[in-house]
């Protein structure tokens, strides 16, 4: 009946059996389940089994059958046991006119491929980097390619190999047209397995890390505190040490063209008494009871040397400023490029000497160190440093019309601020295509008390800037040399005249005329090669936030 | 003349009991209102309205006069035997563009307080002789700050090269003292190019160009459109034929200055002029002097003899 009057009902009810039913097969699925479980098992029992049998296996075939036993392996930590006859031949050095050639070489893992009966290994050494190839032969058995393709990156090792010239250009090493048959290979130093950073990401060029948020096939690079943090490793770069070759150049072309010059270099002590420029953004340091100041700059000393019959002098050396800012451009300590000179009549005398400097080391860097601008450009691309010799001289109030004509609202005597400076630096560019120029004539109120006043105008100062990529690089003045109006001076910047005693008296017994001025070291490096940060041209660097490594 | 009247919003007469505890004004507005109407009764108009009035005036006259050139033009075009219109024609609009030329404040704009440093890059391995004739003399009507820099694209110039503007201004600590900037940049340039304002001018290319913009500010370009067409055709062609041309453009360009020397002193007829500068110096970069016809040798003798080339003989091998 209910059936009849329900047939949908009717044809309902058999689910309840169903369930049962499904019921029971659960049961026999577990059942199932179970039995492929310890099947499973026992077939992983049997696999393990049979892979320690091969590892064992293997691990005899090592030990037995390795024909290239003494060919490879892990050398006991260099404890200068003995002084080898050996030649290691640089990488830089591996060309094709050493082909054929059975050499040594000493360089670390850049990065290992093995494949099948092959290993691909790149070697670096600094900048250079090459390829080296392992394949099992009559030279090298399977373990040997195998302990080969295990080594860590970064480890150093030593590698005999007979330098084979290549077909193919290998366009992914700094060695193109040559590769290394490994003979031997012995390991020197290991390193850890495990990275805090790789290499090849810290040299990953700008930009391609973003592809991530475009869509792209998104690739690691470093960030800079990472960078920092790991410095040792981030120095091993080809970026930075291309960087720091630089930067050494720049101090060395700094030298060279000073001493041609007739310049003295001296040194000058770091903690001082008193703080050179009244006070401000001085470090404080103990000095037994008393406290004691990092110098921000050396002037004072190189002023005194002047006072000395030194006539021209300079020095290299750090300089601290305790200012709290965390830009791209400041830095708590760096090292300062100092010049002093006594003149004759005319302060452009010194500006003169000073730029001819800068071209010099801008002449300098362009001629011998083209390779290091070359690799440091393939992650930081930028364009070439321009500059005219000799160099431009405009004129602050000049500056100040440029900026005006292009828009900008400033007062005659205000400061540059940061935005117009580079604004300035561009619209130069624009006209006289150079990246380096001096404005010269600063109002004599933005400058410190010791800027010799103009003597046509009190408004202006015998005071000058030079700008790299409009960025300041340095700031220089002529100084007062003399007592009387220093001291006025002084008392009109409401400086304490006791704390600059000794100051004020170093120029009472007679004083040339003189002028100078301080360069950053690491902002020409940053500037010359166009980066975006004093960090990547300081080693270790230092600012507000870190004091590590 | 007023445009619209609205009635005093208030009277100027309204009694109000006014409370005695405030010192007193006078009324404002009364005040303001017989005053308006004293100006207006007396016909005066406001000054700043007459202003307008007179700007309109101008305009119109000078759109008049406009007119009138244009109709003139469209005769001699339409009729060209009709010449004499030109020159009638001719005098008028040239006085007028080309009085006070020698203006430095009008041609190149009010002084803001920088150097007007006009800036020429040029390639050193083709000197710009006409231009230091022309920077020669702009030196002796100016106050020229005069400058040769080395841009870092070139790697090296001859020491002719460096000096060829001559010895440094002895006064150049003060750029201030300056009325015009020279400064020539040795740069690797497949072009001569001249900057000025950056902001509101574009670089002029090409040596003759350059030329043509220095000559106005000496204020020496011809008054008359005859003339001035004659000058830029000998310009273009010097500049075309005579240096960048070949052997057999040199030589037609020759025989034409021969000719056109035959008949006068100068290629403009009685003056020395831009063109003479050019062509002479295109000729003597050209290195044509020896075997050029006798007028041109002539000519290339009294070129030497104004003095304005000494500069040039120098940078020439």
């Amino acid at each position: 009946m209910v059936g009849m009057l329900f047939p949908h009902l009717s044809e309902k009810l058999p689910g309840r059996k169903l369930k049962k039913r499904a019921g029971e097969e659960e049961q026999q699925a577990q059942s199932k389940k179970a039995l492929k479980k310890q099947q499973k098992e026992a077939e992983k029992a049997a696999k393990k089994a049979e892979k320690q049998a091969k590892l064992a296996a293997e691990q005899q075939e090592t030990d037995e059958d390795d024909f290239a036993k003494d060919r490879y392996g892990i050398c006991p930590m260099v404890q200068s046991q003995q002084k080898l006859d050996r030649v290691l031949v640089r990488v830089q050095d591996l060309t094709p006119e050493k082909a054929e050639q059975q050499i040594w070489v000493r360089a670390r893992i850049h990065t290992s491929r093995a494949k099948g009966k092959q290993c691909f290994l790149v070697l670096r050494h600094q900048q250079s980097t090459v390829q080296a190839l392992l394949a099992v032969g009559d030279r090298a058995s399977k373990q040997m390619v195998k302990f080969a393709a295990n080594l860590t990156k970064e480890s150093i090792i030593d590698v005999e190999a007979v330098v084979k010239k290549v077909e193919q250009k290998i366009e992914s090493c700094s060695q193109q047209d040559v590769e290394l048959h490994v003979e031997r290979i012995f390991v020197i130093s290991q390193s850890e397995a495990r990275l805090p950073l790789q290499l090849e990401d810290a040299v990953r060029p700008e930009g391609e890390g973003d592809e991530v948020r475009n869509g792209g096939e998104g690739r690691a690079t470093v960030n800079q505190d990472t960078r920092l943090d790991n410095r040792v490793i981030d120095l091993r770069t080809t970026t930075s040490q291309a960087i720091f070759r630089l930067q050494s150049g720049v101090c060395q072309l700094f030298r060279d063209t000073l001493i041609n010059k007739g310049f003295v270099e001296i040194q000058t002590p770091k903690i001082i008494s008193a703080a050179s420029e009244g006070g401000a953004n001085v470090f404080t340091v103990s000095y037994f009871k008393t406290s004691a100041y990092l110098a921000q700059s050396p002037q004072l000393y190189k002023q005194m040397c002047i006072c000395a019959d030194f006539d021209k002098v300079f020095c290299v050396g750090p300089v601290f400023r305790a200012e709290d800012s965390n830009t791209h451009r400041h830095l708590t300590e760096f090292v300062g490029l100092d010049i002093e000179m006594a003149f004759n009549y005319h302060y452009h005398e010194v500006i003169d000497s000073i730029t001819d400097t800068m071209v010099q080391i801008f002449k300098g860097l362009r001629d011998r160190f083209q390779t290091e601008i070359q690799t440091v450009n393939k992650q930081y691309p930028s364009e070439p440093f321009k500059f005219l010799e000799p160099t431009l001289r405009l004129e602050y109030k000049e500056g100040v019309a440029m900026l005006r004509a292009a828009g900008v609202e400033m007062g005659d005597e205000e400061d540059l601020s940061t935005p117009n400076e580079k604004l300035l630096g561009r619209l130069v560019k624009e006209k006289y295509d150079t990246d380096f120029y001096v404005l010269d004539k600063y109002p004599l109120a933005v400058r410190p008390f010791y800027t010799m006043p103009d003597p046509n105008n009190p408004k202006y100062s015998n005071s000058y800037d030079m700008f790299m990529r409009g960025e300041e690089i340095l700031s220089g003045a002529q100084r007062v040399h003399d007592a009387q109006l220093l001291t006025e001076r002084a008392m009109h910047h409401g400086i304490d005249l006791e704390k600059i005693k000794a100051y004020i008296d170093s120029f009472r017994y007679g004083a040339p005329p003189h002028a100078g001025g301080g360069i950053g070291l690491e902002r020409v490096t940053m500037l010359y090669l166009g980066l975006h940060n004093v960090r990547q041209t300081s080693m270790f660097p230092r600012d507000p936030k870190r004091l590590t490594p | 003349m007023p445009m619209y009247q609205v009635k005093p919003v208030s009277p100027g007469d309204i009694k109000i009991d006014l409370p005695t505890c405030m010192y007193k004004l006078p009324n404002i507005h009364a005040q303001g209102m017989n005053c308006n109407e004293h100006a207006l009764q007396n016909g005066e108009v406001d000054p700043a309205l007459k202003a307008l009035e007179d700007r309109q005036d101008e305009v119109l006259r000078r759109l008049y006069e406009l007119k009138t050139m244009v109709d003139g033009l469209t005769k001699t075009v339409s009729t060209p035997d009709a010449d004499l219109d030109v020159t009638t024609l001719s005098h008028a609009p040239a006085e007028s563009v080309f009085r006070g030329t020698a203006d430095l404040d009008s041609l190149l704009g009010k002084d803001l307080g920088a150097l007007r440093d006009i800036v020429i890059n040029a390639n050193p391995a083709r000197p710009p002789l006409s231009l230091l004739v022309l920077h020669g003399l702009l030196c002796q009507r100016y106050q020229v700050l005069s400058s040769v820099h080395l841009h870092s694209s070139v790697s090296g110039v001859p020491p002719p090269l460096m000096s060829c503007l001559g010895p440094r201004h002895i006064d150049n600590y003060a750029r201030h003292r300056f009325q015009l900037g020279f400064t020539l940049i040795w740069k690797d340039v497949s072009k001569l190019q001249m900057k000025f304002s950056t902001q509101n001018m574009c670089p002029i290319e090409g040596e003759a160009n350059v030329a043509r913009f220095l000559i106005r500010l000496l204020g020496a370009e011809p008054q008359d459109p005859v003339a001035a067409t004659q000058m830029d055709s000998w310009i273009d062609t010097a500049v075309f034929q005579l240096a960048e041309g070949g052997n057999k453009e040199r030589a037609a360009v020759l025989r034409s200055l021969n000719a056109a020397l035959g008949r006068s002193p100068w290629l403009l007829g009685q003056e020395f002029s831009l063109a003479d500068v050019v062509c002479a110096c295109c000729v003597l970069q050209a290195g044509q002097t020896s075997s050029a016809p006798a007028n041109v040798q002539r000519w290339l003798k009294s070129c030497q003899n104004l003095g304005h080339f000494d500069c040039v003989y120098p940078l020439l091998q």
